[in-house]
């Protein structure tokens, strides 16, 4: 009877351990807003959130915030003629679409940043060599200007002109994990196999806090 | 007589090591360039036709496909230096983008990456002499 309190305590806490669901950060720049609920003065901290955009895909659908609302999705930066980290950041990317495809859930924007190359018709030529039809992968097309800032401001990523690099364009090779109110929730090196891995455990998880759509 | 047999045992031990020296010199060359040609594949070739020589879908082919490689073995250094941009056909499938020159790199080198490449991937050609790559890169067009 002596050993049954600690013994009691040790079971609680190995199930309180287990009963803890993991969840993935809010990643970018958070502020704090002051609202007024029932009167009373609340903080509430405000995440950064992907603004608003609208691009044409590879079929020449227009892309927005909208057509995303329901669901999360995993953005990248690339061009078609880009001679160094795009071919392995397409391979990874193209094993995780594998993985979900069907799963309208999960989707996948592919953003290039070499418009004045890249038109629909090279687009919709790349998607198909690449093996991927339907409406889950888009590799978009717009405004150079308006892409960068997007890569920037938005994704916490950056694109720019290099005439020093192969193929004149440099930029970040991540992978950008974005939820369905529009917050980052990840960010992985997309041409390195164990994040690459890594992403596709968070998919999981973050699928995992909107259970009522499964 | 027992020093005659010693000395007969000398000296077919010599001739021995002597032969297999000479054997080893050809080898320790192959070592040398594939070797470094590994690294060299690491820094020019891996990020399009990756690590394990697959290439990219439709897109970028693979460096798996032996008698194309057997076949334009002569035209493989010029592959390299010039780029690519005419459809070739890899393993029975047309692929047409553009591959892109690699001017920089050193006859040297070029024999190194050549060697690793037809040696890796299930290709077994041997050893891609720097003298070989010299004489085939005057007939490039």
């Amino acid at each position: 009877m002596r050993f049954f309190l600690p013994v009691f305590c040790l079971f609680l806490a190995l199930f309180a351990c287990q009963s803890e669901t993991k969840k993935l950060p809010i990643l970018g720049n958070k502020s704090a807003e002051i609202k007024i609920i029932n009167g009373k003065e609340v903080v509430d901290s405000v995440y950064q959130t992907i603004p608003n955009f609208s691009f044409i895909d590879q079929d020449s659908v227009i892309i927005n915030n909208d057509s995303l609302k329901n669901s999360i999705y995993i953005a990248d930066f690339f061009f078609t003629s880009c001679p160094s980290i795009c071919p392995i950041m397409s391979k990874h990317m193209l094993s995780i679409y594998e993985k979900y495809k069907g799963n309208q859930e999960v989707k996948f924007l592919s953003h290039s940043i070499d418009p004045n190359h890249d038109s629909i018709p090279v687009l919709k030529k790349y998607a198909t060599k690449l093996g991927v039809s339907g409406n889950q992968w888009h590799f978009l097309w717009g405004n150079k200007d308006v892409v960068y800032q997007l890569a920037k401001e938005g994704y916490m990523s950056f694109a720019a002109q290099d005439s020093t690099v192969p193929g004149g364009i440099t930029h970040s090779g991540y992978f950008l994990l974005i939820d369905k109110q529009r917050r980052i929730r990840g960010a992985y090196d997309g041409t390195d196999k164990t994040q690459v891995d890594q992403l596709t455990k968070d998919i999981e998880v973050l699928l995992a806090e909107y259970p009522q759509q499964k | 007589m027992r020093n005659l047999i010693l000395s007969c045992f000398f000296f077919v031990l010599i001739l021995s090591s002597m032969i297999s020296g000479c054997g080893n010199d050809q080898s320790i060359k192959y070592q040398r360039y594939f070797a470094d040609g590994s690294q060299l594949y690491k820094v020019h070739c891996e990020s399009c036709h990756m690590n394990d020589g697959s290439g990219l879908a439709a897109l970028i082919p693979p460096l798996s496909d032996s008698t194309f490689l057997i076949q334009n073995r002569k035209k493989l250094a010029c592959f390299v230096v010039y780029g690519l941009n005419d459809s070739i056909q890899i393993k029975g499938k047309i692929y047409q983008n553009l591959m892109p020159a690699e001017k920089h790199l050193a006859p040297i080198d070029l024999a190194k990456v050549l060697t690793y490449i037809t040696n890796s991937f299930g290709n077994q050609q041997g050893i891609y002499d720097v003298k070989e790559v010299e004489r085939n890169l005057q007939h490039c067009n």
